[in-house]
């Protein structure tokens, strides 16, 4: 029977790479969060995978987003395909800004971090169906996610969504930068996508009981 | 029809005509299940006096007081006496003291009448039953004493033990102390209790009792040795790491007052780690102190692939920083998993699957 496993003893703890967190003083900290460095001094701690560092570059939900879209190992592509999506991300929000009368120029947002993100958050579902047996048939039923599962769906849809619907001589960058823009905007397929579960799992409502925990 | 009792199969060979006889699988008889051999004590005690016998004669054999001659002086003696090319050390010749070499057991639980001593002997677990009880009943102590102290209204203490200096007994210490085989249910049930027990606020009262089952941790940074800076000829300072990562084995020699420069195997970084990730991780632990600038590194590396060579100089540089660096630093490096080897490598490939996790495709027929 395959069991998950790792190298590590399971007394060893997760690094934390950030600065910041190191450079806080003891008095600004809670008691739970007082206790945990206790622990981090008396513990072994995990060394830090390739795809973690502590410049302002490194961004966990990128890398994460980064390895979903890598095939077979390549992660030098997956990477480029990334940075290429940023940048078209970056060059037509800076045409339009130029396009843009003075008035609107505050409102259009540059930052290709920042539209990924809320791109990414208005993606994510709320509620989530489960096939669940009972008496012989196979029910939908409506049940809350968590946040990780959130994220993932998220992330699975946009690049499904990419892959799939998308002209033969398309590349990925623009496509992927297309969709992001449209979701952060609240419009687009992947979000009609989030409706479309969101109407189901309404519509489920009267099984919801069906649920055991 | 062939006779299921014995085949006898008569093979030819030029000298001789042998008769092999085998017997089927019902009568074979199983060595291991009867268990490891049990020695009484007077076994064990000839055993020992044999032993100080023997280590009084190896020290008049090798010239050495014979009151004075300590265990690692007997396995050098035995070392020089014995030399032995096999390489599992525990197949060599040994000399020790026979607490070490038969391992403990338990004496003969019921009497002549053959009825057993302990009340719990016919649940199979008679020490971990006896022990989970003698816990409970702490923890009803402790709980009585806390009614108690709000009947009389006086304040109930709730300092907070430390958890974080200490850890628990693991199982094989367990089965040592209890000389019974524990399993992973009934271990994890005993932690619990335990928990439980100390997470009451008036636990101080069975604190000898608890202290029985935990063990000190001592704290992580001491275990370390920080190696002094060294200078070469020009004065200036420098200091060395080895580092590994899968099966890439890395050196880095860190020079202070440089301008940034990171040579790898005489080709500057940039030729040699065209991807972007190696390069961030070379700098990461620079980065990390806010040092990039300051420090020259010129480092060898071999084998591996393009991702451990990078992890392998990442390692080697964290811990050449080490001697430039105050002690709290350090400890935020060992924080942010700089300084811990990477356990991972390749996993094996398996016999009957195709690699190390994938099966071969199953068929119906």
């Amino acid at each position: 029977m395959p069991v998950r496993w790792s190298r590590y003893n399971p007394s060893y703890l997760e690094p934390e790479v950030k600065k910041e967190s190191h450079q806080k003083p003891l008095e600004e900290l809670t008691n739970e969060q007082r206790e945990q460095v206790e622990l981090k001094a008396v513990r072994p701690i995990k060394a830090a995978p390739p795809s973690l560092s502590s410049s302002v570059f490194s961004d966990p939900m990128i890398s994460k987003f980064t390895n979903m879209m890598m095939k077979s190992g390549n992660k030098v592509l997956a990477r480029s395909l990334m940075s290429q999506t940023l940048e078209a991300i970056k060059r037509k929000q800076l045409e339009k800004y130029h396009k843009a009368p003075e008035n609107e120029k505050e409102t259009i947002e540059c930052n290709p971090y920042v539209i990924f993100h809320q791109a990414l958050k208005n993606c994510q579902p709320i509620i989530g169906l489960s096939n669940i047996t009972k008496g012989g048939k196979t029910y939908q039923v409506p049940v809350p996610l968590t946040d990780n599962r959130k994220r993932f769906l998220a992330m699975k849809w946009l690049i499904t969504e990419c892959r799939e619907n998308k002209h033969r001589r398309t590349l990925m960058p623009e496509k992927l930068s297309q969709e992001l823009l449209l979701a952060f905007n609240n419009e687009g397929p992947v979000i009609k996508r989030k409706h479309v579960l969101h109407k189901m799992a309404e519509a489920n409502r009267a099984y919801a009981h069906f649920r055991w925990w | 029809m062939w006779s299921r009792r014995s085949l006898v199969k008569p093979r030819i060979n030029r000298a001789t005509l042998r008769l092999i006889c085998t017997t089927t699988a019902v009568q074979r008889k199983n060595v291991g299940a009867s268990g490891p051999e049990k020695y009484t004590e007077a076994f064990i005690k000839k055993q020992i006096e044999e032993f100080n016998l023997g280590k009084r004669h190896l020290a008049n054999m090798m010239g050495e007081d014979p009151e004075t001659f300590t265990q690692e002086d007997i396995d050098r003696a035995i070392a020089y006496l014995f030399p032995s090319g096999l390489f599992n050390k525990r197949a060599r010749p040994l000399m020790k003291h026979p607490t070490e070499v038969f391992p403990e057991q338990r004496k003969i639980q019921w009497g002549e009448d053959g009825r057993p001593f302990h009340f719990l002997f016919y649940t199979g677990k008679q020490s971990y039953y006896s022990l989970m009880h003698e816990t409970y009943e702490k923890f009803l102590n402790v709980q009585k004493h806390q009614d108690q102290l709000t009947a009389q209204d006086l304040p109930v203490q709730k300092e907070k033990r430390n958890l974080a200096g200490s850890r628990w007994l693991t199982k094989i210490e367990l089965e040592e102390m209890l000389l019974e085989q524990v399993s992973d249910d009934d271990y994890s049930r005993f932690i619990q209790l335990l928990q439980k027990l100390v997470a009451l606020p008036c636990a101080d009262i069975e604190e000898k009792y608890i202290q029985k089952f935990s063990k000190e941790l001592p704290v992580q940074l001491q275990k370390v040795v920080i190696e002094p800076l060294q200078h070469d000829e020009r004065g200036v300072a420098f200091s060395t790491g080895e580092g590994k990562r899968k099966t890439a084995r890395a050196t880095a020699v860190v020079y202070d007052n440089g301008t940034g420069k990171i040579t790898v195997n005489g080709i500057d970084i940039l030729h040699y780690f065209p991807v972007l990730q190696d390069r961030e991780q070379l700098l990461f632990p620079f980065q990390f102190l806010g040092r990039i600038g300051k420090h020259d590194m010129v480092c060898t590396v071999s084998g591996g692939g393009r991702s451990a060579q990078a992890g392998a100089i990442r390692l080697a540089s964290a811990k050449a920083l080490r001697s430039f660096v105050t002690e709290k630093e350090v400890e935020f490096m060992r924080q942010a998993g700089l300084l811990t080897v990477d356990p991972r490598v390749k996993e094996r490939k398996k016999p009957g699957q195709e690699g190390s996790r994938r099966k071969f495709t199953w068929k119906k027929r």
